[in-house]
């Protein structure tokens, strides 16, 4: 187990708890947490692992769905409560299976089911919680609705400031955490109640902190359990590395070219996409995380787009005949008229290409930089708290930008006269709106010159 | 609504099929009027309660879109992928029975497979294209509709929430535009090269410029208008708006395309 990330994972979650005045309890418990989430079995293994990986990719909608229909708020509380601590023992187990820790989270990626067993296990899960939680954390039965439906609908953080990257390696440290411990399959209620109790006063401190931007560390706890959602989509780009177990997992697979050309080569190999089945394709493909369902449905797609050419080719010549017929004398005009209508068509799709392309740079560069400046101004807060750099950040900030108008003019590398002027449209647009936010914001916070920011912009510009 | 009118205005001169996968941008602004409404006055009270319930519908309802999304985004990508495979062995088998080591001796079903794939070609890239347009209104939608939540709740759920969608599957269009600019190359060597200004004015005098791919075509048309009316300015031009498209000459032309006299199916 590793020492350092329990440690730090005790002392966030210590540290927010003991604002509340709940150490005592908390301290006992956080020392079971690290143990508890290492030794995993619950009480029910079988209904557990039977259904483990349908519950756990169905995990999130499901306990979204509940909330609805769930009348009473601490019913409600217990089964969100013990989705999560389920969550951590499912990702454990099925990281058991010899699966890295982010990855065991790929499950997750279709939302589309729910489960006719989660709930079944929840309740399970959750009475016996309850008679723990009625015990000894009464005072936060109170209030638990919105953190649970913060949480357990992958809300994402509302302050969050961090970016991506940690956000990612602190949940592969937490989740480290969980997975390495041999015993997986071991745990106790206790453990299971600690995990909850611990669910629950965590997701009680995120509620006060929602309107406070500056409470890092809590956002860091949160958004960590955001993670799962956001790294599934991420993973499911990499096909190869999801889970080759769930026999029921309809999750889905994002195809590439190379993929489909191992495809293409093993259907030949088996005789052409008649004659080749799903299984034998699979096994010539010999690809990790690909299973049969895949192959099935791109079979099928693959046949119906061999077969379909040659319909529609006997349709779309009917069609051009009836057309070509009309002006059958002027053969080659017409031939000419088609080419150059289609050339034209080309040339509209041409360029809808191109500004989408740009579009969607523009969009990515806005959010980017937007995030960038939110640091930027997280970290100035933090370093010299009190201290109002705003007038003084402001000009240099305008000297940036305008260095930066100056740099996107004369670089030559920018191709259109219209992508350079997108470019400095919204360099001026960002400067003024700098300045508005600027008033806007509290004039506590500062914002730090930018000159880390102009660099890194134009080394993007000069790309 | 304007982003809502042209929405549904992309909506209806969209392929067949794609209608409802589109965002559903009217219903979540009702959403946000609605928490809108009924938080504004409760905040005081109890009203975090509400809040934290309301945010969750609303993040659900979201999931919910940009699930549908990915999973239509990767349908199409696997048949995109699929079919571009094949468009080149086709051409790979016309260039070989009628190249210049070919047999077939047939000048007329040469010109007719050539046109066909000619066809097939400009079809499929403009399909691709259409569907990195798909991509690019419904991340505009989102990004709207979340600003109009922190707008008119308060919130900071914008923000974070763009960080997640940008890394979406349906959001990563970078192998869909590989394959159009494959397709582009393709193109170009299936085409004769053009004599440009002899053929454009017979193109454009032509009534039978119908006959190629008209839905897809007038669908990009479409796609580039409504794209420009999008980003032609707005009230409420912030840091995180994009400035206006600026289209080229080549406008005019597009125009005078949409407004044909060719009657649409």
């Amino acid at each position: 187990m590793e020492a350092r990330p329990a440690v730090s994972v005790q002392n966030v979650v210590a540290s927010q708890l003991s604002n509340c005045g709940a150490s005592g309890t908390l301290s006992s418990s956080l020392s079971m947490f690290p143990t508890a989430l290492g030794e995993k079995c619950t009480k029910f293994p079988d209904l557990q692992q039977a259904s483990m990986e349908k519950e756990l990719k169905q995990h999130p909608r499901t306990v979204a769905s509940s909330l609805p229909s769930n009348s009473g708020a601490v019913g409600l509380m217990f089964s969100s409560s013990s989705g999560f601590s389920a969550d951590l023992h499912f990702s454990s187990v099925s990281t058991q299976e010899k699966h890295s820790g982010p990855t065991s989270f790929i499950s997750q990626s279709t939302y589309s089911e729910t489960s006719i067993t989660f709930p079944h296990s929840g309740v399970l899960q959750s009475t016996a919680s309850s008679q723990y939680l009625n015990e000894n954390h009464e005072p936060w039965c109170i209030d638990p609705l919105p953190n649970f439906l913060d949480y357990s609908v992958d809300t994402p953080v509302q302050n969050s400031q961090v970016a991506c990257s940690d956000k990612q390696s602190d949940w592969q440290e937490w989740a480290d955490l969980v997975i390495n411990d041999e015993d997986a399959l071991t745990s106790n209620w206790n453990d299971i109640m600690a995990d909850t109790s611990i669910a629950d006063l965590e997701l009680k401190m995120q509620y006060p902190e929602e309107k406070q931007p500056l409470n890092f560390q809590m956002q860091q706890v949160q958004e960590s359990e955001q993670i799962p959602a956001v790294h599934v989509e991420n993973l499911a780009i990499a096909p190869a590395s999801s889970p080759a177990s769930s026999a029921a997992t309809k999750q889905r697979m994002r195809w590439t070219p190379e993929l489909h050309e191992a495809f293409v080569e093993a259907v030949n190999k088996l005789g052409g996409s008649e004659r080749a089945t799903p299984k034998g394709v699979l096994k010539l493909m010999k690809v990790e995380g690909l299973t049969i369902y895949h192959v099935k449905s791109h079979l099928q797609k693959y046949r119906t787009a061999r077969y379909k050419p040659e319909a529609s080719e006997a349709g779309s010549s009917e069609k051009k005949q009836s057309s070509l017929d009309d002006l059958s004398s002027l053969d080659l005009k017409t031939g000419i008229e088609i080419t150059e209508a289609l050339r034209l068509q080309m040339e509209v799709q041409k360029r809808l290409h191109e500004q989408l392309e740009i579009q969607r740079n523009l969009q990515l560069r806005i959010e980017e930089q937007g995030r960038y400046l939110q640091m930027m101004f997280e970290k100035q807060c933090k370093s010299m708290p009190g201290v109002d750099l705003a007038k003084g950040s402001s000009s240099m900030a305008d000297d940036a930008f305008a260095q930066l108008s100056d740099a996107v003019q004369n670089s030559p590398g920018t191709n259109d006269p219209g992508v350079s002027k997108i470019v400095t449209a919204k360099e001026v647009d960002e400067k003024q709106k700098l300045r508005e936010r600027e008033v806007l914001e509290d004039p506590e916070t500062n914002i730090t010159s930018p000159s880390d920011s102009p660099p890194l912009k134009r080394s993007k510009l000069d790309e | 609504m304007k982003f809502g009118k042209r929405l549904k205005q992309q909506i209806q001169e969209t392929l067949p099929g794609w209608g409802d996968k589109f965002l559903s941008y009217k219903e979540l602004k009702k959403l946000v009027k609605l928490i809108s409404s009924s938080c504004a006055s409760r905040m005081m009270m109890n009203g975090s309660l509400e809040y934290g319930k309301a945010e969750a519908e609303f993040v659900y309802l979201l999931n919910n879109e940009i699930d549908k999304f990915n999973a239509f985004f990767m349908e199409q990508e696997e048949d995109f992928i699929i079919r571009h495979k094949e468009l080149q062995q086709r051409i790979g088998r016309v260039i070989d029975t009628w190249g210049p080591n070919g047999s077939q001796p047939s000048e007329k079903d040469c010109k007719e497979e050539l046109g066909k794939i000619r066809k097939d070609i400009v079809d499929f890239h403009g399909e691709m294209v259409l569907l990195i347009n798909y991509s690019n209104i419904n991340y505009t939608g989102l990004a709207k509709i979340l600003k109009k939540y922190d707008k008119r709740t308060g919130g900071l759920l914008r923000s974070p929430y763009i960080q997640k969608v940008l890394q979406q599957p349906f959001f990563t269009t970078d192998l869909i535009s590989k394959l159009v600019k494959e397709c582009e190359s393709t193109i170009d060597t299936v085409f004769p090269p053009s004599c440009d200004v002899i053929s454009r004015q017979l193109v454009l005098g032509s009534e039978k410029i119908g006959a190629a791919g008209e839905g897809i075509f007038r669908n990009t048309v479409a796609a580039l208008l409504t794209m420009q009316e999008i980003r032609k300015g707005s009230s409420t031009y912030g840091r995180f708006s994009l400035p206006p498209l600026s289209l080229p000459d080549q406008s005019d032309v597009i125009q005078s395309q949409l407004n044909s006299p060719i009657a649409i199916p």
